[in-house]
């Protein structure tokens, strides 16, 4: 198991060098996915199985209209991927700073630093992630209605900035 | 205290709310009542030498002459600016005087503190008048130049002494003089007490200014307006010497070495500006020169610490201040009518205004301290101390005396001896303004004769 | 914009501010500081050109990068000490990363590159918004978690800032950017005194708001962005352009004026701690301030640009904008000195 989550967790570095290493944009969300599926893969690996469910689901919901919009409206003739010199050279880069650090803390990550949720609360009867969601709902109201309120907010500060053909100036096409 | 201060806060309603007719006269009758309650303060009624009106504002025989004088030189300042102002619209006339009230406000509040923050707050606090006056009435374009120089020559010199100011309040707790003088002596013996010691002083001596730090006087007197050149060379510049005597008590173990540089270049700072003095061509450049010369023998009168010397200082400030007013106020005569500072321009006046080359004999006779009048005491006393200190400040200090004599005598040839040119004959005459203005400066410098206690300060 | 829409921006930037204030747990300071940036960057865009998107592309851009590390930086110290709470914040690394990330978050050199291009873009109230009430949440953070954060760090970021601040308006023309570095060199007088006595900063914000305000309140009312557009407010508004030069020799902090008020009690503070040298330091540091504020005093008040007789006598129509608040800011940008020892009583 020690031995799988170091593989996820190179897994998230090599998707995060992907993304970060500035191909053609949905070869970028290619990479983001990457990392996010594995991101969760890490949760599941510490016993958070019902929220890495959650935020897996969520996170493809909203990948699928990255992967819509990067291929609708940066759509390039002849795209980049991570085998093209430019961003080959930002891969190596990433990469040789990432060995650099990683040679640095070697020794670092150990046996005992996964730990898993389950194993802090022997005597819980629900799982932490579970009941971490019910007591969200049961006892964080305000703080759901506060979060509901940026969402809104969100949604109007995006629209205001984006609103009108001619005028939407962020977007530059 | 109040008894002067608030007549002159009143002088803002009545700058404003007279009519544009009688706009002068009020304001001049107004400041010069004002100037008359504040001979008030030479009746002593404490032994004690201060005579306080309430804890923060109080009088003693140091600061009472510098507040009369300052009373005194505002209806001077508003009579002289009356020509050059007068075509101005009447709200900038307006504005004009108040800048000038609101200078003698702060002059008022920073003679009379007892506090030494408050002096210093109100020391900073005539910055912005003056500024105002430089930059915004000189005429020409080289006055912002001097501006810039005259604010930050003063903060830079000024932002050490707040800091040292504080660092003195924390170690003795108090910035009263009135308590400061019995508190404990100050244990000053490390590297970081000398330079403590120096923040004290460098704001004071740059505006005062000592030789080497003065460079900002000259341009200021030449590209302010009479009004500005009069106030700075009669009272800003005191209010360097008054903070150095005020600072000095403070300073004691300390001062008696680290003076000596000091007092080394303001006395060689009393040739070398009275040789600049001696090859000036610009008539108000000359009398800046030679206040920066004369405050150089009060500096160095200051930091020999030694009754003479005060009074001394004390002395020659009062009498200078008189003098080189009433000198920036002749030059002014002649500039308003020859629109030039370069004295061979305007030659032979004395044939053109008789009565004019009387007052400009007289006052420059005060300059190069004619035998009785108050110029003379101070020079004298303070020669004296410096001589009984060391015998060789002889030469300097009398060198300095000779060179004095030799551009006064220069000034007066060269601006009302030798050939009128041709192009000057169609001058305006001399208005009757002009003269009490001379009359006014001149008086009390004659009259101080008789009364020299006035000025004498703590020796008395 | 839209009345509604306007409305539902500006009480969420109240919103924000005032979520932070209350807030005792990170997450939550952490959402007001978004919803705030969140709020303000619509109103930053509201002209549309190109100019006003960079600036707030630019301004999104640190300030999520801001709140990022604040989260970060809340995070790791809730995983190295088990505590959410603000004044609690005591693991180093967590530390120095949240005051960095706030440094970012206000403008603190060497973090400041990005306002006064920000600045720059926006309009003159979109402006005073940013310099003075997005600096009020950012400050009850710091302010709550100054006691623990490394000295030298805070005194670094102030003396750097108010060096900077001074330095960089030197060569400036543009108004805007000149007021974005005073607002960088008088953070950083807030900053050097905030572990000895809290009580001045927020002394010292509260006149810097006051005085900013009057400054970008009388710019609105000349409708001037440039040293070379103010040279001729003389003849639009007489009175303005006298108190507008007292007003930025009070930003200059000149003694008769407010802006001494906090610069002597910080200078007080500091000499108390015997910290001389660096109070000497920040002191000198604000005449390097002080010399574009007369540069503006000199272009503006002091001397008059030479142009043609039509240009110096236009019309003097009645002005449509409130010019209350201007005539009180700048009453108290000008008048507050005496009145200190009352307000040392109220911030204390």
């Amino acid at each position: 198991m020690t031995y799988f989550m170091f593989l996820l967790l190179m897994a998230l570095v090599v998707g995060l060098v992907a993304v970060a290493s500035n191909p053609t944009p949905y070869f970028a969300a290619l990479g983001l996915v990457v990392a996010a599926g594995v991101g969760c893969g890490v949760l599941v690996g510490h016993g958070g199985s019902f929220l890495s469910l959650v935020l897996f689901l969520i996170y493809l919901g909203g990948m699928l209209v990255v992967f819509a919009y990067s291929a609708a409206l940066a759509a390039e003739p002849y795209p980049e991927a991570w085998g093209s010199r430019s961003v080959l050279g930002y891969v190596l880069v990433y990469l040789l700073g990432v060995g650099l650090v990683a040679g640095f803390f070697w020794g670092g990550w150990y046996e005992g630093s996964w730990v898993v949720v389950d194993g802090l609360k022997e005597f819980s009867v629900l799982r932490g992630d579970v009941s971490g969601v019910a007591v969200m709902y049961s006892s964080g109201g305000g703080m759901l209605v506060i979060c509901a309120w940026v969402l809104l907010l969100t949604l109007l500060v995006v629209l205001e900035l984006t609103r009108g053909l001619s005028r939407g100036a962020l977007r530059a096409v | 205290m109040l008894k002067v201060l608030i007549p002159t806060i009143m002088l803002f309603p009545t700058i404003w709310l007279t009519s544009p007719k009688w706009l002068w006269t009020t304001t001049t009758a107004h400041s010069l009542l004002i100037a008359s309650i504040s001979l008030m303060w030479f009746k002593w009624t404490s032994e004690t030498g201060w005579t306080s009106s309430n804890t923060y504002l109080a009088t003693d025989p140091l600061s009472t002459p510098l507040l009369v004088l300052t009373c005194w030189l505002l209806p001077l300042m508003i009579l002289a600016s009356q020509n050059h102002i007068n075509p101005e619209p009447i709200s900038r006339q307006r504005l004009y005087i108040t800048l000038l009230a609101s200078l003698q406000t702060f002059l008022i509040m920073a003679f009379g503190a007892t506090e030494i923050i408050m002096f210093y707050i109100m020391f900073e606090a005539t910055l912005i008048p003056t500024l105002i006056i430089i930059t915004r009435w000189g005429n020409q374009t080289e006055r912002l130049n001097a501006g810039t120089y005259f604010l930050f020559y003063t903060l830079a010199g000024s932002l050490p002494l707040l800091v040292a100011l504080l660092l003195l309040q924390q170690s003795t707790g108090t910035l009263s003089m009135l308590v400061l003088q019995y508190s404990q002596p100050l244990q000053l013996n490390s590297w970081g007490h000398m330079i403590w010691w120096a923040a004290c002083l460098i704001a004071f001596l740059v505006k005062m200014p000592l030789y080497g730090v003065h460079l900002w006087l000259p341009k200021a007197h030449v590209e302010a307006p009479v009004a500005g050149s009069m106030v700075l060379a009669a009272v800003l510049l005191k209010l360097g010497g008054y903070g150095m005597m005020r600072m000095m008590v403070m300073l004691d173990p300390l001062s008696k070495e680290l003076a000596y540089p000091f007092i080394i270049l303001a006395l060689w700072g009393i040739i070398m500006t009275g040789s600049i003095c001696l090859r000036q061509t610009d008539l108000k450049s000359l009398i800046a020169y030679s206040s920066v010369s004369h405050m150089g023998l009060v500096a160095g009168g200051i930091l020999i610490q030694t009754p003479w010397g005060f009074s001394g200082a004390i002395i020659l400030m009062i009498a200078h201040g008189l003098v080189s007013s009433a000198l920036f106020c002749l030059a002014n005569t002649a500039y308003e009518r020859t629109h030039s500072r370069t004295m061979i321009l305007a030659r032979g006046l004395q044939i053109i205004f008789p009565l004019t080359a009387v007052w400009w004999f007289i006052a420059n006779l005060a300059n190069l301290a004619l035998p009785p009048l108050p110029n003379l005491m101070g020079e004298l006393m303070i020669i004296t101390t410096l001589f009984n200190w060391s015998p060789w400040t002889i030469l300097l200090t009398g060198l300095g005396t000779l060179i004095t004599a030799g551009y006064s005598l220069y000034m007066f040839l060269m601006s009302q001896r030798g050939p009128t040119p041709n192009h000057i004959t169609g001058l305006q005459p001399f208005h009757t303004r002009e003269h009490l203005l001379m009359t006014l400066h001149l008086i009390p410098v004659i009259l101080l004769v008789t009364k020299p206690e006035l000025m004498w300060g703590w020796c008395y | 914009m839209n009345p509604y829409v306007l409305m539902i921006l500006l009480s969420s930037l109240g919103l924000g501010t005032t979520l932070t204030f209350a807030s005792s747990h990170w997450l939550l300071a952490w959402m007001g500081l978004e919803i705030n940036t969140l709020a303000i960057t619509p109103l930053m865009a509201q002209h549309h050109h190109p100019r006003a998107v960079e600036a707030t592309t630019k301004y999104f851009l640190t300030q999520a990068t801001a709140a990022a590390m604040i989260l970060f930086a809340s995070t790791t110290n809730a995983w190295m000490t088990g505590e959410w709470s603000i004044t609690d914040l005591s693991d180093p690394l967590a530390n120095t990363m949240f005051m960095t990330a706030l440094a970012l978050k206000i403008g603190l050199a060497p973090m400041h590159f990005w306002m006064p291009e920000v600045l720059q873009g926006l309009d003159l109230l979109t402006g005073l918004i940013l310099s003075t009430w997005q600096k009020l949440a950012p400050f009850a953070l710091i302010i709550q978690t100054a006691q623990n954060i490394d000295p030298l760090l805070l005194t670094l970021l102030g003396v750097t800032s108010t060096l900077v601040g001074g330095w960089g308006g030197l060569n400036q023309t543009q108004l805007r950017k000149i007021l974005a570095y005073s607002s960088i060199a008088h953070m950083g007088w807030m900053i050097i005194v905030i572990q000895y006595a809290p009580q001045l900063t927020l002394l010292a914000l509260g006149t810097y708001i006051i005085m900013t305000s009057a400054a970008f309140l009388t710019l609105k009312m000349s409708l001037t962005t440039k040293v070379s557009t103010l040279a001729t407010t003389w003849s639009k508004s007489p009175i303005l352009t006298a108190t507008t030069a007292l007003v930025l020799l009070s930003l200059g902090g000149l003694p008769p004026l407010t802006g001494f008020m906090p610069k002597w009690l910080i200078l007080q503070e500091l000499t108390k701690q015997d910290l001389p040298i660096i109070a000497t330091t920040m002191a000198l540091a604000a005449l390097i301030s002080l010399y574009f504020y007369l540069r503006l005093c000199y272009a503006m008040t002091l001397t008059i640009s030479p142009n043609t007789t039509n240009s110096t006598t236009p019309w003097r129509t009645q002005t449509t904008q409130a010019s209350m608040p201007l005539a009180l800011f700048t009453m108290a940008t000008l008048g507050l000195l005496p009145m200190t020892p009352a307000i040392l009583t109220l911030t204390t």
